[in-house]
């Protein structure tokens, strides 16, 4: 007996997306950083571009599927980089979806981009001091990790208003 | 972009000097230092000069206060970690000379600890 699955044109979309943002995700993890907890984020683009093409379900979907399969694919599975990873995934979704509340023409790419980047970096750092540092002094860190979060976020944004631009011009 | 992405890029860039300030500033400043011993506990401010000989059950282990720095001197002690732990000027440190029950810990006015262990 076979078992076929219907699948729409939306799970292929999903699919695909979240296969690019899975790459871009395992390539970040081959990049040396000089801080634990910082990273470009890169993958951020792509959330934040199915975000504005095709709503937060979808840019849920693509995230937390990077998430579980990018930490799959490196071994990282359910182990702290997971557990960090996967908060600051939902922590940044949350946000994002309150920022979609905003009224009128609302945030565009970099307004969501720095808003993940940042949400996540609270996220994973919350997480990162409840279940495995809870100690007063990595607070100290704080600060930096923020700036560091800012940066990327910025840099993911001009990124993804780079690539917005090219996918409209098509 | 939009107003709402610059709105939130400048909101982003103003609240980093405020996790500077909140999570790195003020709360090192020492000023007092705290001695246990088994004479009991003494606090004394950092800024003057002077040298205490604290009484504990193997003699008096020497304090050296000095340009808002303590550190222990001598002390009749074994292992003289105390005295390896060397100058102690921000508010947390701690140096001890466990066999002579002696402790010494700089404060401020807001610990930032109120203790730690290893």
């Amino acid at each position: 007996m076979t078992l076929t699955l219907q699948t729409t044109r939306d799970d292929h979309r999903i699919a695909a997306l979240a296969a690019l943002a899975i790459v871009i995700h395992m390539a970040e993890s081959a990049l040396p950083m000089p801080l634990p907890g910082v990273k470009p984020g890169l993958a951020n683009v792509v959330t934040v571009l199915v975000l504005v093409h095709y709503g937060w379900g979808a840019a849920a979907w693509v995230a937390l599927l990077r998430v579980f399969v990018g930490s799959l694919l490196i071994g990282t599975f359910l182990s702290p980089t997971f557990v960090l990873s996967l908060t600051g995934a939902l922590a940044s979704l949350l946000v994002l979806r309150l920022a979609l509340l905003v009224p009128g023409r609302g945030f565009g790419p970099l307004g969501y981009s720095v808003l993940a980047a940042l949400a996540h970096m609270v996220g994973q750092f919350c997480a990162a001091y409840v279940l495995f540092i809870p100690h007063p002094a990595l607070w100290h860190l704080f600060p930096v990790l923020m700036s560091a979060a800012l940066v990327f976020g910025i840099v993911g944004g001009i990124i993804a208003l780079a690539a917005q631009k090219q996918l409209h011009q098509e | 972009m939009t107003r709402a992405d610059v709105i939130a890029v400048v909101l982003a860039v103003v609240m980093l000097p405020f996790l500077y300030v909140s999570f790195w500033g003020n709360e090192g400043v020492a000023d007092t230092i705290r001695v246990h011993s088994v004479e009991g506990i003494i606090t004394l401010p950092l800024t003057a000069h002077r040298r205490l000989h604290v009484q504990g059950p193997l003699g008096a282990s020497v304090l050296e206060v000095s340009e808002g720095r303590v550190r222990f001197v001598a002390s009749p002690c074994r292992g003289q970690q105390c005295v390896h732990s060397g100058w102690l000027s921000r508010a947390g440190d701690v140096a001890a000379c466990l066999p002579n029950g002696v402790t010494v810990a700089v404060t401020g006015r807001q610990p930032r600890y109120d203790a730690i262990n290893f």
